[in-house]
């Protein structure tokens, strides 16, 4: 087998010299496979929400020219980039063949169930057949072979859940393992956009952390979205409010926190301008933890700054150790959470 | 005297509801409210990726710069750019103190730095007195607005007005180092040729005594070599932050495949994300203080490549930041003589 390298440098076709993610166009060859990587024979894939809607929309909701730009965009790059939106998303699969420096290395062998967590845009992939769309969840199941680099990450699927819930909750790992390491005992938290689906993980697991001395606040935007959160039971307090308002959300939060403000602050809330909330309700000591993928950098840098807070801004890392086992034992922990994800998202 | 709000929202005209720096437009009044203090300005100093992209669109033209700063302020009551967004900061003297601003921190004549952006700071210029197409600090006869929240520094009698307020222009970035950085460390510093390059390098090297290790990323042979003459750093790489495996291996064989425990991302160009996060290893932070970093660019690369680090924006501001800032200039002749040929 031939040495490859740990980031998957040695399948860029171009441009040369970047990484595979930002890269045009990597080698999907899959007969023969590099010394440190992992062929993976795969059954579904689990497009990113944002890639799925806009291949539906340009595909006009017909399934057959779904699957027919899905087949070209693997053609054109040899992996599944989106190339409007820029995202991918998952797969799930079995081990097919592990290279032979991995051996013995990792804690997987031929023959288990795996979903890799790094993006299918970066992702060597090969579609040999298109076998079934499913529009409403965003996954699509293949005959198809793929490869996960030295630096992959994966988790297995466990043996006593569905496939596609343990998927759901997978996709969105990072946020309550995060959650679990910044709260302590006593602390008081904010969840901004705390109905979704991370959000519930996170209200769960920032309770969970928090303990009866602390305090977790629930922001929720739609009605629908508020009574569920308030229903699950996780948090002290839920209420409804646009997060974009940053006056009107920083006095709810100075009347519920006696002025104090909160020690953690966690955003998951997908719309702009949500940067000068998350600050405002978060001690001057305290920490923001930004999960968004509308977050501004320089929102965010120049915003602390301009209102004198010495808050610590962090940027959401999707990967962290444990992601994968943490958020699976939630849905284990917690029978509401487990229904609701079946009921929402399986 | 009319009550003010602590953040400055009396003073936003649209979109109503904001805050002052994403507001379009700010009532700059000059009468103060309750809590604010009205400054006589000196000088303006610009923020450099402001300053830049003014000059180029004025191609280096010094009256066409003065008239296009004027422009900006006369429609937005603030200095704030509108292609960069950002701002930069002032020097001034307190002319008047609200009642409710807090006590006993400011009074009449009192010569200040404001450390809040211009980008939320309401401002009125009669007339520019003085612009270098070379330099970002522009000499006005102007008025300003501090808001209850808003910081400030007196200026020192020790060290030249216009120095200070070069450095209490990064003064976030130093103090920032010294948080993060501990003895024994492995510091990687992008950009650290430049001003706030320069102060991070002198902290880190304090930090990190004689077990660790500063590592400097520098593009300019020039920078590099003004590194090496001050001995702030312990290996130097001369490369494109933008070149992610060549900075990478380079990095890795300075570290003996060790990687860094702290990178400071102090370079205001695209794409050096990666290249930052690479470096870092396991566990270790990443600190991004430029104003060029993409946070879809930073969270998605981490996850990527399946790093376990921390990725933090870098906020200007830290408690005690100017005072550690002014003291590295005390401390190190070598520096303060750099800066006051370069910055003054």
């Amino acid at each position: 087998m031939k040495k490859g390298n740990k980031y998957g440098i040695h399948r860029v076709i171009e441009p040369k010299g970047v990484l595979p993610q930002p890269a045009n166009k990597i080698d999907n060859n899959m007969d023969e496979i590099y010394d440190n990587e992992i062929l993976i024979d795969v059954q579904t894939l689990n497009i990113d929400s944002a890639s799925f809607t806009q291949i539906e929309e340009q595909a006009g909701g017909d399934k057959a020219k779904i699957a027919e730009i899905m087949l070209g965009i693997v053609a054109k790059q040899g992996k599944h980039r989106n190339p409007v939106t820029g995202s991918g998303g998952m797969l799930l699969g079995t081990v097919e063949k592990i290279g032979d420096a991995l051996i013995g290395k990792i804690d997987l062998k031929v023959g288990d169930r795996i979903a890799t967590l790094v993006s299918l845009s970066l992702t060597p992939l090969r579609i040999d057949k298109i076998k079934d769309i499913r529009s409403d969840i965003d996954q699509v199941d293949i005959d198809g072979k793929a490869i996960l680099f030295e630096s992959g990450i994966y988790a297995k699927i466990p043996a006593d859940m569905p496939a596609n819930l343990a998927l759901s909750a997978l996709d969105v790992a990072g946020a309550p393992t995060q959650t679990a390491k910044l709260v302590k005992p006593g602390d008081t938290v904010l969840i901004i956009g705390a109905g979704g689906k991370s959000g519930m993980l996170c209200c769960y697991e920032a309770k969970k952390r928090a303990g009866v001395t602390g305090k977790v606040i629930g922001l929720c935007h739609s009605e629908k979205s508020t009574n569920r959160l308030k229903d699950l039971g996780f948090c002290d307090y839920v209420f409804s409010a646009d997060a974009t308002q940053p006056v009107a959300i920083l006095e709810k939060i100075e009347e519920l926190t006696n002025g104090e403000m909160c020690d953690i602050t966690i955003n998951n809330v997908n719309i702009n301008d949500t940067e000068m909330t998350s600050i405002l309700c978060t001690k001057d000591t305290g920490i923001v933890y930004f999960f968004s993928m509308a977050t501004s950098f320089t929102k965010a840098a120049l915003g602390a700054e301009g209102v004198g807070s010495d808050v610590t801004m962090i940027v959401g890392n999707g990967y962290t150790k444990g992601h994968a086992e943490i958020t699976l034992q939630l849905l284990r922990e917690s029978d509401k959470l487990r229904k609701i994800f079946t009921e929402l998202y399986a | 005297m009319t009550k003010g709000c602590r953040y400055g929202t009396h003073r936003v005209l649209e979109p109503k509801g904001t805050l002052p720096q994403p507001a379009y437009r700010l009532d700059n009044t000059m009468s103060i409210y309750d809590n604010e203090v009205l400054i006589d300005v000196s000088t303006l100093n610009i923020d450099s990726a402001s300053y830049t992209q003014i000059k180029k669109s004025c191609g280096s033209d010094a009256g066409k710069m003065e008239q296009m700063i004027l422009s900006i302020v006369n429609e937005r009551g603030k200095m704030q750019n509108p292609v960069t967004g950002s701002g930069g900061m002032l020097i001034g003297t307190v002319r008047e103190v609200g009642k409710n601003f807090p006590a006993n921190k400011l009074k009449a004549g009192d010569k200040i730095a404001t450390l809040v952006s211009l980008s939320l700071t309401p401002l009125k210029i009669k007339s520019i007195k003085n612009l270098s197409p070379d330099s970002d600090q522009v000499d006005v006869d102007a008025e300003a607005i501090l808001f209850e929240s808003g910081l400030f520094a007196v200026l020192p009698e020790d060290i030249p007005e216009k120095l200070a307020l070069a450095v209490l222009d990064v003064a976030g970035a130093p103090a920032q180092v010294d948080r993060l950085v501990t003895e024994g460390d492995i510091v990687c510093i992008i950009g650290g040729g430049g001003k706030s390059g320069i102060l991070c390098c002198y902290q880190a090297m304090q930090n990190v005594g004689p077990s660790g290790k500063v590592i400097v990323v520098e593009y300019s042979p020039v920078n590099a070599k003004r590194i090496e003459e001050l001995g702030i750093a312990t290996d130097i790489i001369i490369a494109d932050a933008t070149n992610v495996m060549d900075v990478y291996n380079r990095v890795m064989a300075v570290t003996g495949g060790r990687g860094c425990d702290v990178t400071v991302n102090n370079v205001n160009v695209q794409s050096t994300e990666m290249t930052s996060i690479l470096i870092t290893k396991g566990q270790g932070c990443v600190y991004f203080f430029s104003m060029a970093t993409s946070f879809t660019k930073a969270a998605l690369g981490a996850e990527g490549v399946g790093k376990d680090i921390n990725l933090i924006v870098g906020n200007g501001y830290a408690k005690g930041h100017a005072n550690l800032t002014l003291n590295i200039i005390r401390e190190s002749k070598a520096i303060r003589d750099l800066f006051e040929k370069l910055y003054v």
